[in-house]
């Protein structure tokens, strides 16, 4: 009986053990999620609302910070004219067409390699991504060399087959400036889609052809209104992208009078006498306001609607069966790659031996270049840097991301629309802008906060600039994923980081992995905040190459450019190969 | 007696603060060795002729050089941010006349003492107690030789507005600061307004990608660019181009070279000034197309380039009518 009782007492004190065990948790999980969630608005407002406050003090004071100067609403006041009015239309209408054209483009050239049985599919995959890893500066380059009306290439070439003397293509104008951003748009908006056709369940595909509907309704009715978040989400954040991009029209359209809402920021900041950010912050936020629209009617065609794709059934992608089409779909993929890799790709391989770019005459065959580069301590250094930050910084902001998203997509905790719309503000932001205001707020940081000046600087703000985009690949992977899976994990016991780990990770890091390298090389190109925030021993790439070409030394930066490449292909290789190898394990 | 005391008392006089003076630049020069360290912060970006300088300063002081390279109006958001947020990192501060101006006028910078080598500085540049002239760029035309047979060289600015150049000048932009704004404003001054509204006419294709555009003509897309900027002549040998300094001469502007406020190592500061201005120093500017702010150093140029800078200084812009000039340039060439 003694020890009966004594029995007894020790379960009851176990098992009030692990009351209390189970109580603290509790109470843990109670507090600690408040906790965590302040703990992430706070760290969304060091990230992209405190440059914003920068900005937008920047944007409503007659000077900058430091300088004194008084509020008043010029700089808004100033940006309603008729010129600008053009300008915006030009924008808006460019951003426009190429994100359609480049939706259409990207998400054929995703149901193409993800599910058809096209000849060649992963190796096709690797070579369709790999235009948006080439530096804008070096594509344009080429096409100013293979597309200018005068001695263009193709020009050249389609004279002499033709025999006539018109002109065939011409890069410096609306076309030019849509087709070069379409370069990049393509591949980004490839890399949203292309796992989330991969990652869906056949059988809703199946379903509908066994009920009748012909191959082009149940791509048409199902698979694209399936694909609705990830589509939408890549064409946001494509327009956007478009919206603020830089490169295409500064080449192409300001030689024949297009000017649009960045050059025209470009004119204001750099361009005068006297630097004009009130005008250009104000332009800025008008346009961010035009943004915020756009995410608002995005959020309304979502409301509502399920886009599970992943349940907690097995299956394996289905592949469409196309018979001899299969070559025409080939052909198709091949011709994207040859448009936009091979030819300007092999007018800067062929230029990386030749003393002058586009002169090629024997006497001018060299390896000067490449010397020139592999002895350049300034490159070494800035590549180091760029690696580490890269690695750092595409891990840093995945993992936001990932939170971000969860937070998001998957709970009903309060403050979780303001923390999606903290994440989404650096990509509404023009660059060139968002970099001043990153240099504003992390210059008047107490001195004894060792971030001005050093890697950290760069580094906050490459994971305030990657965020958006980690957001929306991982919470457009989230959607995909049945909640039953969720609750099944939690139900058997696993706890909210398990489940989060085993489950949610492990279901949608595809989507991760794609997120990881687009952020990767994000970081590998951006230019306009790392400009600014650098300083002497933290060069990084981007930087070592505006050098380079300001130097004179284009060559060189094809040099740099095509190191990158040979970087994407080993970084995408070694992705698609577990990716692979993770999918025939699902 | 009395005089040949007075002539020993001038001839002191006229020694001793020689004689004293070196003795306080040996102490500078002492002090900036032991700072042992010096920023940059230069407009100059990717410029081998300006590291090649800085290395032969590291070289002969044993000083280590950071450089900060960014655009003209970059470095000057960035020398005023952390001004104003009490962040004093740059000693040394390289740029534009015109930006140059302008962040002397925001109180940027600081007198910089002494630097005897301002002595040697040659007219039409001198040096106040902030700011100390250190090369200047020069602009001229560049043809392609083989679309531009030598007769139909342009001798003249003028020649530029005559009807065969018409659609067929490429141009860096007289809108937007830089090169093209210089052109600008002394082309105005020299030839009035009736100038630009006739070139205007020519319609100029304008792009702001200036080492591309040089490219561009060389490859034949355009017969003509201007302004083109010398020293890159350098960069583009064994091309089939021509730089040409019309007969009235050559617009130009100046770089500066002032001592950021509160510079943590002002003794460095002084000595690289000091450097800069060395006459081996000047000649490495000078053999890439710069022309030399100091004397005797034209006539130890590289031949080819001696002729070029041997021509006449037509003229540069001046930061107070900056903005008016740019309106201007944009009420013309819309």
């Amino acid at each position: 009986m003694g020890s009966a009782t004594l029995q007894g007492r020790s379960e009851r004190a176990t098992i009030a053990a692990l009351r209390a065990g189970r109580a603290s948790l509790g109470d843990l999980w109670r507090y600690g999620r408040p906790a965590g969630m302040t703990a992430l608005i706070l760290l969304l407002c060091f990230l992209s609302l405190y440059p914003m406050v920068m900005l937008l003090y920047g944007s409503l004071h007659s000077t900058p910070p430091g300088i004194p100067g008084t509020f008043n609403l010029d700089g808004y006041l100033g940006i309603a004219t008729t010129e600008n009015v053009v300008v915006l239309a030009n924008t808006i209408g460019l951003s426009f067409v190429k994100t359609i054209l480049a939706l259409a483009l990207a998400v054929l050239l995703a149901w193409i390699v993800a599910r058809t049985d096209t000849p060649g599919r992963g190796v096709l995959e690797v070579l369709i991504t790999l235009p948006f890893f080439i530096p804008p500066i070096l594509t344009a380059t080429a096409w100013a060399m293979l597309g200018n009306a005068q001695v263009g290439t193709i020009n050249l070439a389609w004279r002499w087959l033709s025999g006539s003397d018109t002109t065939l293509v011409d890069v410096y104008s609306y076309g030019g400036v849509v087709w070069h951003m379409m370069q990049y748009s393509t591949p980004f908006i490839f890399l949203f889609v292309v796992d989330a056709f991969r990652a869906m369940d056949p059988a809703l595909e199946e379903s509908s052809r066994m009920s009748g509907a012909t191959r082009w309704q149940t791509f048409w009715r199902v698979t694209f209104a399936l694909m609705l978040p990830v589509t939408t989400s890549a064409f946001i954040l494509s327009f956007i992208r478009g919206v603020e991009s830089f490169e295409s029209a500064v080449f192409f359209g300001t030689p024949v009078g297009i000017e649009v809402i960045t050059t025209t920021i470009y004119h204001s900041i750099t361009q005068r006498a006297q630097p004009d950010y009130q005008s250009a912050t104000a332009l800025s936020f008008a346009a961010l306001a035009l943004m915020f629209l756009l995410l608002v009617m995005q959020n309304r065609l979502l409301r509502g609607r399920s886009f599970t794709t992943v349940t907690g059934k097995g299956y394996s992608p289905n592949i469409t069966r196309l018979g001899r089409l299969r070559w025409v779909t080939f052909g198709v993929c091949i011709l994207f790659f040859v448009l936009t890799v091979a030819l300007p790709i092999g007018q800067l391989l062929l230029s990386s031996f030749f003393k002058f770019f586009g002169f090629y005459q024997a006497d001018m065959l060299t390896f000067d270049h490449y010397r020139s580069v592999w002895e350049n301590s300034s490159f070494w250094r800035a590549f180091r840097n760029t690696m580490l930050l890269g690695v750092a910084g595409a891990t840093a902001t995945m993992a936001l991301g990932g939170i971000v998203a969860y937070v998001t997509t998957r709970t009903r905790w309060r403050g979780r629309r303001l923390i999606d719309i903290l994440a989404w503000l650096p990509w509404m932001m023009p660059g060139m802008v968002l970099g001043i205001g990153f240099l504003w707020g992390f210059a008047i940081l107490p001195h004894q906060i060792p971030i001005y000046g050093t890697l950290w600087a760069l580094l906050l703000a490459y994971v305030a600039l990657g965020t958006p985009v980690a957001v929306r690949v991982t919470s457009a992977a989230y959607q995909q994923i049945a909640t039953d899976i969720e609750e099944c994990s939690r139900v058997h016991g696993a706890g909210w980081w398990q489940t989060l780990g085993r489950i949610l990770i492990a279901l949608a890091w595809p989507a991760f992995a794609v997120g990881w390298v687009l952020i990767f090389f994000g970081i590998m190109r951006e230019l306009s905040a790392s400009i600014l925030l650098y300083a002497p021993g933290t060069e990084v790439l981007s930087v070592v190459m505006l050098k380079m070409w300001v130097g004179g030394k284009p060559e060189e930066v094809s040099v740099v450019g095509l190191v990158m490449l040979v970087l994407v292909l080993l970084f995408r290789w070694v992705q698609l190969k577990v990716i692979k190898k993770r999918i025939s394990t699902l | 007696m009395l005089r040949r005391s007075v002539l020993g008392l001038l001839a002191a006089g006229s020694v001793g603060p020689a004689w004293a003076q070196g003795d306080d630049w040996a102490k500078v020069v002492d002090a900036a060795k032991k700072e042992g360290k010096l920023v940059i912060y230069t407009a100059s970006i990717g410029s081998v002729f300006h590291k090649a300088v800085i290395k032969s300063f590291e070289q002969k002081y044993g000083i280590a050089v950071e450089l900060l390279e960014a655009r003209a109006s970059e470095v000057r958001e960035r020398v005023r941010v952390e001004q104003s947020a009490g962040r004093f990192l740059g000693d040394v501060h390289h740029n534009g006349s015109t930006t140059t101006w302008l962040m002397n006028r925001d109180g940027n910078f600081q007198p910089y003492g002494s630097v005897p080598n301002t002595k040697n500085i040659i007219a039409p540049f001198s040096a106040s107690n902030v700011v100390i002239p250190a090369e200047v760029i020069s602009y001229c035309l560049m043809v392609n030789r083989n679309l531009v047979k030598p007769a139909d060289e342009p001798k003249s600015w003028k020649d530029i507005l005559d009807p065969k150049w018409s659609g067929k000048i490429l141009s860096d932009d007289y809108r937007a600061l830089g090169g093209g704004a210089v052109f600008f404003v002394v082309m105005y001054d020299t030839f009035g307004k009736e100038f630009h509204e006739q070139l205007a006419a020519q319609k100029p294709v304008f792009s702001r990608d200036l080492a591309n555009s040089e490219r561009r003509v060389a490859r034949g897309e355009f017969p003509l660019y201007l302004p083109f900027s010398l020293q890159n002549y350098n960069n583009l040998k064994g091309l089939p181009i021509k730089p040409i300094v019309p007969a009235e001469g050559r617009p130009y502007v100046r770089f500066d070279l002032t001592m950021l406020k509160n510079a943590p190592h002002p003794n460095a500061a002084r000595v690289f000034m000091n450097h800069y201005l060395e006459p081996e120093s000047q000649l490495v500017f000078a053999n890439a197309g710069y022309a030399p702010v100091v004397g005797g150093v034209v006539e130890k140029t590289l031949e080819e380039i001696r002729g070029l800078l041997a021509t006449k200084a037509m003229g540069t812009t001046t930061p107070e009518r900056q903005d008016a000039m740019l309106e201007l340039a944009k009420q013309i060439y819309k």
